[in-house]
């Protein structure tokens, strides 16, 4: 094994290094893996434009990165379900297995979640990474490596879509056509999903939902009032619907998304907004229209691989840039400000393919 | 049967009659009620000094009270689950049974329901009233009557205990100022239900020792203005746990607030009170910690179930009755339910215990 362990790391705000950092020593339980595509998500970006995702505050450097896959290259004494050379994705974060609620089997809720990139914790842009083998899922060999890192992302849409109980036969709104929302249409569809209507402020993104299977996409207007926004939504399906996601996470997407949900539905609220945000919370409590969180994804990652690896969902179309992790900062600047109509930029640590036997 | 139908009629703002009105004639499946007890509620007293409730507005005449039971003195050719004689308490609402939400087994969110003394449909105040035979529920022997008009806000309570998900071991914290009646019978069907703690929070220590001496684990009294923190510490430190339900009695934006502080991350914050249409709230702390947040309407498929809870002797409603009243005497105790000097006060039809094999 090489010494190098070339590792991209945030020192400060706008301030992004690559520089070689020890190569990690494993604990019983754990396994080395030499990585290999590390996605970047709209928080990585977060945190090198502001330091901070609100009370996750950077206090000193941090390695970026945390939609990633790689290659086991050791394994800790006490490893039983994985052997050098499987080909892992990783769930970056990990709880203490102890505490009431990971007891509950809710570990994402755990106080003590040790969490890639999320301050004061260690990503996962770096040749070498350490982590708990059971928080690492081995791949077929007809997912690539870019699939593996991308089941972060699908997770999240699998969580949401969980928590918003879509199931044969929903109908559901989707707001926001990000790389979230585009997940969480993905996820839905292959949940049963009978209808789906997602909109975005931005043409392209609907452009790209409509070729993903969108029953309806929608494009609003940044003058919109939430009423006409529902009234626009209500028109274009065919029922009311009774699911709504919202990947946005602005006070008016809040607010449509209870506007437009039929009575006894969910609202799942993706989007990280304002802490305090004024809603039409007596329509939603009268009608009983529940309104639910998520935090990042709980025994979803199995669920998304299994999703990709029997082709129910094509998340391959979500990449739209390469790059190699010596361009990093290109590659953060790309999807920083979505050039080139950037939706999933992959960072690659091992050249392009180098662990794919079925190519990307 | 006397051609006497005298009826407690709402005709306008303070201006509530008691009046003649025809015997109604009955359809196949509906039974002919000899009405006996009929509580007074909160929302009755709010038609009488304020001529509506939100969009349901008084336009005519309307027959108060919804709160009650009574002896059956017909029933339909095609009714089956009753006989002359029987008696039983009325759930107030009956839905069209075909309709979508209907089907699904939501029917309090039906559109169409038609429900007691909320406009324009007449309510139960009224020696003879006419309803469905499926909404009427046959009383044991031992069940008086004023338990089974109870049953009413008794299933408020059950019903928003079942949207909290309040089961074996819940730690429950009850957000009070609202109606003490209601919050009392929250504190016993949540014990029924399993919960092994019961904390109640109100601005009032009267109540408070109401609560406790009716059965409340735990009280606490409020300041207006205590900061929610302070609150939620206070809350932490009185309970053994945090607790995983919240249920807010009062609607108000800063016990909202507190509820969702207050909760377990993965908890459930169950608002019943009626607060005003927009509130700001502290959404990314109950989203983050996957918080959720249920309204509920009424009841649903829940008056059988609180019917059990009376009959086992589990829960105890009687002591909740603390003004009884004839007929003839409404005004008066309409006046009473509005000085806030009792609990709940009850009108009798007939005369006490007449249909009563136990004693009340």
């Amino acid at each position: 094994m090489t010494k190098d362990n070339l590792a991209a790391v945030l020192h400060g705000i706008e301030d992004l290094r690559l520089e070689q950092r020890p190569i990690p020593t494993i604990s019983d339980d754990e396994v080395l893996i030499s990585m290999d595509t590390v996605g970047i998500c709209g928080t990585d970006v977060h945190y090198l434009t502001h330091g901070r995702i609100g009370h996750f505050v950077m206090t000193k450097p941090m390695v970026i990165g945390h939609e990633s896959a790689g290659v086991v290259v050791k394994v800790g004494s006490k490893v039983r379900t994985l052997d050098v050379g499987d080909r892992v994705a990783i769930e970056p974060g990990y709880p203490c297995a102890k505490c009431v609620l990971c007891k509950e089997g809710k570990y994402n809720l755990c106080p003590a979640m040790v969490c890639c990139a999320t301050p004061p914790y260690d990503g996962n842009l770096t040749r070498y990474f350490k982590h708990p083998a059971n928080f690492c899922f081995k791949l077929p060999d007809h997912v690539t490596m870019e699939e593996g890192a991308l089941l972060e992302p699908l997770s999240v849409g699998v969580h949401a879509c969980r928590r918003a109980s879509v199931g044969l036969g929903s109908k559901v709104l989707i707001l926001g056509a990000g790389p979230i929302g585009l997940v969480t249409l993905l996820v839905a569809q292959s949940m049963g999903a009978t209808e789906t209507c997602i909109t975005d402020l931005v043409q392209s993104r609907l452009d790209v939902a409509k070729k993903l299977g969108a029953s309806h996409t929608l494009l609003l207007n940044r003058t919109d009032t939430a009423e006409q926004m529902q009234q626009r939504i209500h028109d274009i399906m065919t029922e009311e619907p009774d699911r709504a996601i919202d990947c946005c996470g602005a006070e008016i997407s809040t607010r449509v998304a209870i506007f437009a949900t039929r009575s006894g539905g969910i609202v799942v609220v993706v989007g990280m907004g304002a802490p305090d945000v004024k809603l039409p919370l007596f329509d939603a409590l009268a009608r009983e229209v529940d309104i639910r969180g998520v935090f990042r994804y709980c025994n979803d990652y199995s669920r998304a691989l299994a999703l990709v690896a029997k082709g129910k969902v094509n998340i391959k179309q979500l990449v739209t840039h390469h790059f190699d992790m010596k361009e990093t900062a290109k590659a953060f600047e790309t999807s920083r400000f979505g050039l080139g109509g950037a939706i999933k930029v992959m960072i690659h640590v091992q050249p392009r393919n180098t662990n794919n036997p079925v190519k990307f | 049967m006397k051609k006497d139908n005298l009826s407690a009629v709402l005709h306008g703002i303070e201006d509530m009659r008691l009046e003649q009105r025809p015997i109604p004639k009955i359809s196949d499946h509906e039974v002919l009620i000899s009405m006996d007890s009929v509580g007074i509620c909160g929302s009755d007293v709010h038609y009488l000094t304020h001529g509506r409730i939100g969009h349901f507005i008084l336009t005519k005449p309307m027959v108060i009270g919804h709160e009650s039971s009574g002896v059956i003195a017909k029933v339909g050719s095609k009714v089956q689950n009753l006989n002359v004689g029987d008696r039983v308490a009325i759930e107030p609402g009956y839905p069209c049974a075909k309709c979508v939400l209907c089907k699904e087994g939501k029917y309090n969110l039906c559109p169409d329901m038609i429900f007691c003394a909320t406009p324009p449909y007449d309510g139960s105040l009224t020696r003879y009233y006419k309803h469905p035979a499926n909404f009427c529920f046959k009383l044991p022997d031992h069940v008086t009557m004023e338990e089974g008009a109870l049953l009413e806000p008794l299933s408020v309570g059950v019903h928003a205990c079942r949207r909290a998900n309040v089961g074996l071991g819940s730690k429950v914290l009850i957000l009070g100022a609202g109606p003490i009646g209601l919050v009392t019978l929250l504190v016993h069907v949540a014990q029924s239900m399993g919960a092994t703690e019961v904390l109640i929070t109100d601005l009032v220590q009267d109540r408070l020792d109401v609560a406790k001496k009716l059965g409340a684990t735990y009280t606490m009294l409020l300041k207006r203005d205590d900061p929610a923190e302070e609150v939620q510490q206070r809350i932490h430190d009185i309970m053994t746990e945090a607790p995983n339900a919240s249920i807010d009695c009062c609607g108000a934006e800063s016990s909202t607030r507190e509820a969702i502080f207050s909760t377990r991350s993965g908890g459930v914050v169950v608002v019943v009170g009626m607060g005003p249409p927009e509130i700001k709230l502290p959404l990314f702390n109950a989203l983050a910690r996957e918080v959720d947040i249920r309204g509920v309407f009424r009841y649903c498929n829940e008056y059988a179930g609180a019917l059990a809870l009376v009959a086992s002797g589990k829960v105890d409603t009687k002591r909740l009755v603390t003004h009884h009243f004839d007929m003839e005497e409404t005004a008066k105790a309409f006046e009473t339910t509005r000085c806030g000097v009792g609990i709940k006060v009850m009108i009798h039809v007939q005369p006490r215990d007449t249909n009563n094999p136990c004693k009340f």
